[in-house]
């Protein structure tokens, strides 16, 4: 019986050594397979740094065009701040007609620009002089605004510190808020879940956490937010492994890094060194102490503490943060006191608190696609500088946002039902230098600009006529009949163009076809110099896709988008050197290694000389064609050019314009492609008008050649004349391609010089 | 004697007349030609020809100065950082045929033919109608189009 007994005491004993065993074993395999996770995590990369996107620095010199104002909106927009004296980087001031500004250091793909206080004399909107720590110089620039980055998927942003640059009084205060313990714990403390029990018994909920810092770094690092025993215990394991394996810097390091410190738009902000610009718009090593106290109060809760979303909230918990920082004995009394009574002083406008540009970024990541994984660009960090002009980008946004709302009220349209679309080119650099794509400028979604195929209209006109002064029959004033044409098409129906006002224009000269927009003469024109020939202009102006050799393409009845347009016109802005258009200069690693430079390339096309009687007929559509809103806008001296674009039944409305620098392309419409009231004059022209309205052009002189000469002609004779007589002008010719005929007029006015040259 | 004091008076009133007069407008073209007219002494060394130039650049001017620091970098065969310079140059005055010129020669060094030609051909179309210069373009093309650098 004994033996039994015995024998059962031995059977439970030996089943619980072999059950603990068994524990052990189950507790060392996890063990290991969390150390090993630990490790990945801590020795390997530990975060994803997403690229930074910035926009072009601004290029400063004497005999620049700029407004006082644009280089102030484009420093506070960078986060300088305006002072009364100029003492250290990132500070502006204003006297009168000179500015001041003490510039930041920072590095471009192409070098670094050491801080150095910058002095600029304008006049009459032009910068003058522009001395470099007192010394005159030539060339200065100024940093670039960053525009926004290209995030992973979980919009987690950050901006890397090591310990030794943040400020001992914030790791002072993190340590004496969140964890008192943490120099003696072991990655647990008991005594701290000791201390939140009493807290919590006493408040009679749970108003305090016992989680270690170790403890809040492996939560955010590897578990979820789930509240659960199985989740603290893992956390726990993890916790002791972590202390195991780093010292307490290291750790201290990480946390500052990792910790989650609000949203701003889609992105969250993570880390003490991006919660510092964003919020203060400096480094963390300068940091007040006030400052300190309000981002370390808000590790407990950052929506709830938000200085930017909950003032006051933030307030009183920074008032709280404060006073643990008096006990323990980091700040004295009066400091207490005088801090307690501050404002927040948050940055309402900090480089980092950007407006980002959706449509620009859309373009940027494309065009980064052929050399870039998407995995890089959100992970390492990248730098990457663009050709973005945050000025000229806040004006078309402002003027596309603008026009549609007076369009909509002006014709009793349902608000918001119309959409527009602008993509702003250097045309000579081929650089992009804005691009809307949505009339609420920070959306995320349909990029009409680079993914709005719209039928184009009369933006397909120019290749027309090219083509035709490409060849040797036809010059600006060779005669075109606008009468009513009918053309057969393959499928048996007819195709029966008309004009805008329903109307027949006669003979008309070839210039003013064009600058007048007739349909009828164009359909004709096209036909007479061949289909297939139009269609190997378009290709030589930049046009990709192939078009069918329809008559219906003369008059623009395919699909482009705004970029692609933009694309065809740079080539005619610049007389025929195609440029591919590109938002991008450079890419360099996190610490500002070249990865790759995105340089100038060019490729002519077409002959210089009918590209220039183009030129010339674009600025006759200024000048007295439908684009002549523009004339009474702009200085005539300024010599515009371009084309406006209605399609079939006004669904879209276009404008292509362009200056001696500065081309853009604008398209209004509906996204369910119905007719509007309005054309390309009195909707895309009127964006462009008001882009441009205040911004500094340089005026186009198309570039001709020897092979130019410039005649009197008849213009409705198709015969050369002389000044003075009826209904003459000056016209560009290519020599051998011009009227034969002499008028009569011309003829009387030759034989009275000869005669006076003889008897005078 | 009297003769000679009037020709002596007449030159004066000539030459004050001459300073006083308003300076004369230079076209886009003849700005082109004249800044091609300083390329340095690199392009010339290495083309071979000595039709005109030297190191000489037009004082207090951005491009001038971005244009020195591109001949600095050719010179220290740093030709990305001679590109940057020029791309830079490029965004300013476009329409200088020193630049193009000058990118034109990086392009053929890099033996990038094709893009050296085209940028010869820019610089032939902003020059306009300066017959020595556009000698000069010729041959630089004449040269990209013949054989490798």
């Amino acid at each position: 019986m004994k033996k039994v007994v015995r024998s059962k005491t031995q059977v439970a004993i030996s089943w619980f050594v072999k059950l603990s065993l068994v524990g052990v074993v189950i507790l060392a395999v996890l063990m290991a397979y969390l150390d090993a996770k630990v490790r990945d995590k801590f020795e390997g990369k530990r975060w994803a740094l997403p690229a930074k996107v910035y926009a072009r620095p601004l290029e400063m010199y004497p005999g620049l065009a700029l407004k006082p104002k644009y280089l102030k909106q484009e420093l506070e927009q960078i986060g300088y701040q305006r002072v009364p004296n100029v003492l250290t980087p990132g500070q502006y001031m204003i006297d009168g007609n000179e500015m001041d500004i003490y510039r930041r250091y920072f590095s471009l793909f192409d070098g670094e620009e050491r801080a150095a206080r910058i002095h600029i004399r304008f006049s009459n909107n032009t910068i003058e002089a522009l001395w470099l720590d007192g010394q005159p110089v030539d060339i200065a620039r100024l940093e670039p605004l960053l525009i926004g980055g290209i995030y992973p998927k979980h919009n987690e942003d950050r901006q890397l510190i090591q310990l030794s640059e943040a400020p001992e009084l914030l790791i002072q205060t993190l340590v004496a808020v969140e964890d008192r313990d943490f120099y003696d714990h072991f990655g647990i403390s008991p005594k701290g879940i000791a201390r939140a029990m009493m807290v919590n018994v006493q408040k009679g909920g749970l108003v305090q956490g016992g989680s270690t810092l170790t403890q809040q770094l492996v939560k955010n690092f590897f578990l979820t937010r789930e509240r659960s025993l199985k989740r603290k215990v893992t956390e726990a394991l993890m916790s002791l492994l972590v202390e195991l394996h780093y010292d307490k810097n290291e750790i201290l390091e990480a946390y500052l890094n990792e910790v989650y410190l609000g949203q701003s738009g889609r992105r969250a902000v993570h880390g003490f060194g991006l919660a510092s610009q964003f919020y203060f718009g400096k480094h963390i090593s300068q940091l007040t102490a006030p400052e300190i106290a309000i981002l370390v109060g808000m590790v407990k809760g950052p929506s709830v503490y938000n200085p930017k979303r909950k003032p006051k909230n933030a307030l009183a918990r920074r008032n709280v943060v404060l006073g643990v920082m008096l006990e323990q004995g980091l700040i004295t009394n009066y400091q207490h006191l005088m801090w307690s009574k501050r404002d927040l002083q948050v940055v309402q406008y900090s480089q980092y608190q950007r407006v980002e540009y959706p449509a620009f970024l859309d373009l940027v990541r494309r065009q980064l696609r052929s050399d870039y994984q998407d995995q890089d660009l959100t992970s390492e960090g990248l730098r990457i500088y663009t050709s973005l002009n945050p000025v000229i980008q806040r004006s078309a946004e402002q003027a596309v946002a603008k026009r549609l709302s007076q369009v909509e009220n002006g014709y009793g349209l349902a608000k918001k039902s119309l959409q527009g679309a602008m993509v702003v080119v250097s045309h000579e650099s081929g650089e992009v230098e804005a691009v809307v794509g949505d009339r609420n400028p920070r959306y995320f979604g349909f990029n009409r600009a680079l993914d709005a195929k719209r039928s184009i209209g009369s933006l397909a006109k120019p290749a027309v006529y090219l083509t035709a002064l490409r060849g040797d029959r036809f010059h600006l004033v060779s005669p075109l009949d606008d009468g009513p044409i009918k053309v057969a098409g393959s499928n048996g129906k007819l195709w029966e163009p008309k004009n805008y006002d329903k109307k027949s224009h006669g003979v008309q000269p070839l210039y003013l076809a064009m600058a007048k927009s007739l349909n009828q003469a164009t359909a004709r024109l096209g036909l007479t110099v061949g289909l297939s020939n139009v269609v190997d202009t378009f290709k030589d102006l930049g046009v990709k896709r192939n078009l069918p050799a329809y008559p219906s393409i003369v008059l623009g009845a395919f699909e482009m988008t705004p970029f692609n347009v933009a694309q065809m016109y740079q080539t005619i802005a610049t007389s025929g050197f195609q440029t591919p258009l590109k938002a991008i200069r450079g890419v360099t690693t996190a610490k500002g290694e070249l990865l790759s430079s995105y340089g100038y390339a060019v490729k002519k096309t077409i002959k210089t000389e009918p590209i220039y009687l183009l030129q010339k007929i674009m600025q006759k559509v200024v000048e007295l064609g439908t684009a002549r809103y523009l004339n009474s806008q702009f200085d005539e001296s300024l010599n515009l050019a371009g084309k406006t674009g209605t399609s079939d039944s006004q669904r879209d409305s276009w404008f292509a314009g362009f200056s001696g620098d500065k081309l853009a392309v604008v398209w209004v419409g509906q996204d369910n492609n119905k007719p509007m009231p309005i054309t390309g004059a009195s909707g895309a022209l009127r964006v462009w008008a008001q882009t441009f309205k205040d911004l500094p052009l340089k005026p186009l002189y198309p570039l001709a050649t020897q092979n130019i000469e410039e005649r009197w002609v008849a213009l409705h004779h198709n015969a050369l004349s002389a000044q003075g007589c009826e209904g003459v002008e000056k016209l560009p010719f290519i020599k051998g391609h011009m009227p034969t005929q002499t008028s009569s007029c011309a003829q009387k006015t030759e034989l009275k010089s000869w005669w006076n040259r003889v008897f005078d | 004697m009297k003769k000679s004091v009037l020709i002596i008076a007449a030159v004066t009133c000539v030459l004050v007349l001459n300073a006083c007069a308003p300076a004369t407008f230079k076209s886009e073209s003849a700005k082109s030609a004249t800044s091609l007219s300083l390329l340095p002494n690199w392009y010339h060394e290495n083309v071979g020809y000595q039709l005109m130039g030297g190191n000489d650049y037009p004082s207090n001017n951005a491009l001038a100065n971005l244009l020195m620091e591109a001949d600095s970098a050719f010179m220290q065969a740093d030709l990305q950082r001679c590109q940057i310079f020029l791309e830079r140059a490029q965004r300013i005055a476009s329409r200088d045929a020193g630049v193009y010129v000058r990118l034109s020669y990086v392009f053929w060094v890099l033996n990038k033919t094709a893009q050296a030609e085209q940028m010869a051909l820019r610089a032939l179309a902003v020059m306009a109608d300066d017959p020595q210069a556009k000698l000069e373009i010729e041959r630089l093309l004449a040269g990209i189009q013949g054989s490798r650098y």
